[in-house]
This record gives structure tokens, C-alpha cells and sequence, in this order.
């Protein structure tokens, strides 16, 4: 600043900026005109600083201004200037409360700040430091959600046309979300009790404050350039509207529209529905239920195969109407384990609720179906077959006969019986047909 | 009735390395290759055999499965496997 190379006693000059500050008393008192006390810059600037801080209102101020030129240092802070139709004044953002807040500031947004002034001694200004910065009027983000919504459901983001099935059995599936806190912690839990065979890859992000929504992209392009995914989760925990705002970010709508695989959205709480939800693939109404219906649920797995097994063994004995009942319980069985879409998006609470019972009787189902599943198998066996009077001819070099015309007087054969076999010679063959021999 | 050909020569141990999605549709093409009922009793015993090791295979996974965590962006290595 000019003034500060200049003497002090040389007195104020017109050009000057006009002054409002009147208390410090200028060193030029009359009693000193002779012998002027001489401040060094630093000392003036501390006893401008001291006097501000001794400031009540000024230590716990709200401003209401409009941003202009903000800039964005590489030290993670934010400065900029607030200024009204008359003035400005200079704004510090630390990092901390920037990671906080919940808007980033624009050019030209209007924005509530709280915080304190201060002077800022090395440079010999003052400057409104903020602990907190919000959106001018909050009743403008329902107006703002609005506007956006219509504007990107017009560019088709929101077509249902554009959904796609979840696949049934994912390999591996992609996680946006805070590694810390519960919803990272619900997700796992959900995954490891309904299909813990899965793959997860966690692509952390940071969900809430002004940085949230550029990163929240930037950790879905790091997931759309994994290889093999098959599904995608974006997911957080319940929140206030500024809260969730992040999800209404056109940035973070459009790159949940450009996802590769399927992507689910499960953000707040059932009634939260953010632009984001409109453009994924599938929304969940939380981010535990978006686990569940990114899954099938591995306890009616065990039942499904267990079923495949007794249908293995019925198809060996030939007993027709029991395989056709197998049939039918493991179609009802597969049609359950697929997502049902519709009722996933307006029964949230059913489905929580169902995933409790599945937890509560999964262990003792699976071990009554294991059980069940050996008794059959022992007595529908190949070898329970055999002990029902079947008996298998092999020929000398292992063939199973099944034609007389395959085998000739005096060739060897072996028949195997429930117990044991024979070993004979053809005495004659007879190419008689079956059901009159057995008539 | 590929997966299932594709997993027929497998021994025990590769067959549990498999996708477990795989090994449910090889079980499936397995007992419907079973009802079919075109084919003899030899085909019959091995379809049924290789369904057994299918089966048995498809447990052991759920039995032991457990989830894989793996977390991107570490200085930016993906792959560092971490169980959570």
C-alpha cells in the first residue's frame, strides 16, 4: 500500500482513501509535534489489528453479499471479494471450513457468510474470515433443483428407456461412497450376509460439503475405467437438503448417466429423491437397500442348489412327477431372487424387513435343506437303483450294453448287481424286442 | 451346455476357483441334461456324477465364501487387497 512508504507525520494527503477508523489516536499529538513518536509499519498494523479484534461485533458478524473473482490457491484456502452495489470487502475461506460448507463460491453467487474481521497485519488490510457460508436464501435450492431437473429430463438423461436390467449374479461391483462411517459399514455388512462372494471395489469419495460433487465424479470415472464390473453402487447416509445437494449437481447427474454398467443410487432416506436417483439405473431408497438389490441373496442359493441336486437324482431314477414339483418350486425360487424393480422403489421397509427374517432363519433353513438333501441322495443313488433289481451288463472292454446285437455267443460279460457282480460268457443272443421279454 | 462342457475335465480344485454364477448354470445344464431322458445309462451316471461334484463345489463356495474389498485411488495403484 502507498501509504505505508510514506512518513507518518507527513499527514493524510487528499488522494487517500477517505478513513472511517477515528479511535487510534495519531501519533502526531501535540505534545509530540517536536519529537514525533515514530511507529514502525509493523506497529501500526498491530495496533489496527488489536484494536478490530477488541471489536464485539465484529468477531460474530453475519454479511449477506454477492462473490466476485473467486480464486482457488494451491494451499486449499479460497479468497475472494463480497461486495453490494456500494462495497467490498476482502474474504478469506480457509480449507477446513471450505470442506465444510456447502456451496463452493461463484462468480457472482449471493451468499450469507459468518465469521469475524480481522486485519491482516503483513499486508495491512482487513478481511472477513468465515467459519460458515451458505447459499443467500435457502427457499432458491428447491427453485434451483427445478430448473435443472427439467432442464437435464429434456436432454433425455431421465428416460426410462435408457435403464438397464441389473444383472442377477454380479462378479464384481463398484462402491462410490465415504469410506468412513455407517454407510460403508451397512453396505459390507448387507453384502457379507446376503453374498459375500462378490468383489467389491471401493472408490472412495468424499459426499458432503462444497468439494463433494467434484469428487463424487471424479470417483465414478476412476470406477468406469475399472475392467469387469458388472454393477455400480453411489450411495450416502440420510442428510439435510444442503446436505444431499451434491446428488443435484449437474455434473454429478450427468456422470451418473454416462456409467458404463448398470448404476444404482441409493442417497438419504426413502423420501430423499435427488436428480442423481432419476438418472441411475435403479434407485434405492438407502444405501443398504441398493446392496440388496444389487445382489441375489445367497440363502436361497443354498435352497436353489440343493434343489438341483434332488432334481440330479430323480432324473437317474426316473421318477417324473416328483422332478416336474422340484421344477416348479426352483422357478418360484429363481423368480423370487431376481430384483423386482417396481416394488424395490416404493416398498423399501418391505424389503429391509424381509432381509431381517432372510437373517434370522438362513442358518437353520440351509442346515434342514443339507440334511434333507443327503437323505435323498443316499436313497436315489445309482447304486439304491441298482439295489431296486436294475442291473448293469458291461462288456469285456468296459461298453454298457444296451443292444444284443452289440455282443456276440461266447463273449465275456460282466453284470454288476447291488451287491457284487458276475462274471459270464453269452450263451446266445436273442434279439427279441424289450417289452415282450419283459411282457 | 457349455459351461457345463467347459468345467467337465476341471478337478475338484479349479472347480471351486470358478465363478460361482458358472457353477450354478453348470449344475442347472447338468440336471437338465439328466431329465432330457435321451441319454443311456452310462451318460446318466457320469451326468449324474459330474452334478455331484458340481453341487458339492457350489457349497463349498458358499460356505467359505468372504467378501472382497479392494479400495482405488491409493496413490493412485489400484489393487491393494484389504479385508474389512
Amino acid at each position: 500500500m502507498a501509504a505505508e512508504q510514506r512518513s507518518l507525520w507527513e499527514g493524510p494527503t487528499p488522494e487517500d482513501e477517505p478513513s472511517h477508523e477515528g479511535p487510534p489516536e495519531p501519533p502526531t499529538a501535540p505534545a509530540a509535534r517536536l519529537t514525533p513518536r515514530i511507529l514502525r509499519v509493523t506497529d501500526l498494523n498491530r495496533r489496527v489489528r488489536s484494536l478490530l479484534d477488541s471489536d464485539a461485533v465484529l468477531a460474530d458478524v453475519w454479511v449477506e453479499g454477492e462473490v466476485s473473482q473467486p480464486s482457488f490457491p494451491a494451499s486449499g484456502h479460497c479468497f475472494f471479494v463480497l461486495k453490494d452495489a456500494n462495497s467490498q470487502v476482502r474474504v478469506a475461506l480457509f480449507r477446513e471450513e471450505l470442506a465444510r460448507a456447502v456451496v463452493r463460491p461463484g462468480h457472482g453467487m449471493n451468499v450469507i457468510i459468518h465469521g469475524r474481521v480481522r486485519a491482516y497485519e503483513p499486508q495491512g488490510v482487513y478481511q472477513l474470515y468465515v467459519d460458515s457460508i451458505t447459499p443467500a436464501g435457502a427457499g432458491d435450492l428447491p427453485a434451483r433443483y427445478e430448473a435443472l431437473r427439467a432442464e437435464l429430463s429434456a436432454a433425455g438423461l431421465f428416460a426410462e428407456g435408457r435403464k438397464r436390467p441389473i444383472p442377477r449374479w454380479p462378479r464384481r461391483i463398484g462402491v462410490v461412497t465415504s469410506p468412513v462411517g455407517a454407510v460403508w459399514r451397512d453396505i459390507t455388512n448387507v453384502l457379507r450376509r446376503r453374498y459375500p462372494l462378490v468383489h467389491l471395489v471401493l472408490s472412495p469419495s468424499v459426499v458432503q460439503g462444497a468439494t463433494a460433487a467434484p469428487a463424487i465424479v471424479r470417483a465414478l470415472r476412476r470406477l468406469y475405467v475399472e475392467r469387469d464390473l458388472d454393477v455400480i453402487i453411489l450411495a450416502r447416509g440420510g442428510g439435510s437438503l444442503e446436505d444431499l445437494w451434491p446428488f443435484n449437481d449437474e455434473q454429478v447427474v450427468r456422470a451418473v448417466a454416462d456409467a458404463p454398467v448398470p448404476i444404482i443410487v441409493g442417497v438419504g432416506h426413502e423420501s430423499d429423491v435427488t436428480l442423481a436417483d432419476f438418472a441411475a439405473d435403479l434407485r434405492a431408497p438407502t444405501p443398504s437397500a441398493a446392496a440388496e438389490l444389487a445382489t441375489p441373496d445367497a440363502s436361497q442359493l443354498a435352497t436353489i442348489i440343493g434343489r438341483l441336486r434332488d432334481r440330479a437324482s430323480l432324473a437317474l431314477t426316473g421318477r417324473a412327477d416328483e422332478r416336474r414339483r422340484f421344477v416348479d418350486a426352483e422357478q418360484r425360487a429363481l423368480a423370487r431372487l431376481a430384483p423386482d424393480l417396481g416394488a424395490a422403489r416404493q416398498r423399501a421397509a418391505d424389503l429391509l424387513d424381509r432381509g431381517a427374517r432372510a437373517l434370522g432363519d438362513r442358518v437353520e433353513r440351509r442346515r434342514m435343506l443339507l440334511a434333507a438333501t443327503q437323505d435323498a441322495l443316499r436313497t436315489l443313488s445309482p447304486a439304491a437303483t441298482l439295489e431296486r433289481g436294475y442291473a448293469v451288463a458291461r462288456a469285456f472292454d468296459g461298453r454298457i450294453l444296451r443292444d444284443a446285437a452289440a455282443i456276440g455267443s461266447g463273449d465275456a460279460l460282466q453284470v454288476i448287481l447291488a451287491r457284487g457282480s458276475v462274471e459270464t460268457r453269452v450263451e446266445r443272443v436273442r434279439p427279441d424286442r424289450t417289452d415282450e421279454l419283459l411282457a | 451346455m457349455t459351461h457345463r462342457a467347459e468345467l467337465a475335465d476341471l478337478d475338484d480344485d479349479e472347480l471351486v476357483a470358478r465363478p460361482f454364477d458358472e457353477l450354478v448354470v453348470a449344475l442347472q445344464e447338468t440336471v437338465q441334461g439328466l431329465e432330457a431322458g435321451n441319454v443311456g445309462l452310462e451318460e446318466s451316471i457320469e451326468l449324474y456324477r459330474q452334478g455331484l461334484r458340481l453341487h458339492a463345489a457350489c457349497e463349498t463356495r458358499l460356505r467359505l465364501a468372504e467378501l472382497t474389498i479392494t479400495e482405488l485411488g491409493r496413490r493412485g495403484v489400484a489393487g491393494a487387497e484389504t479385508e474389512a
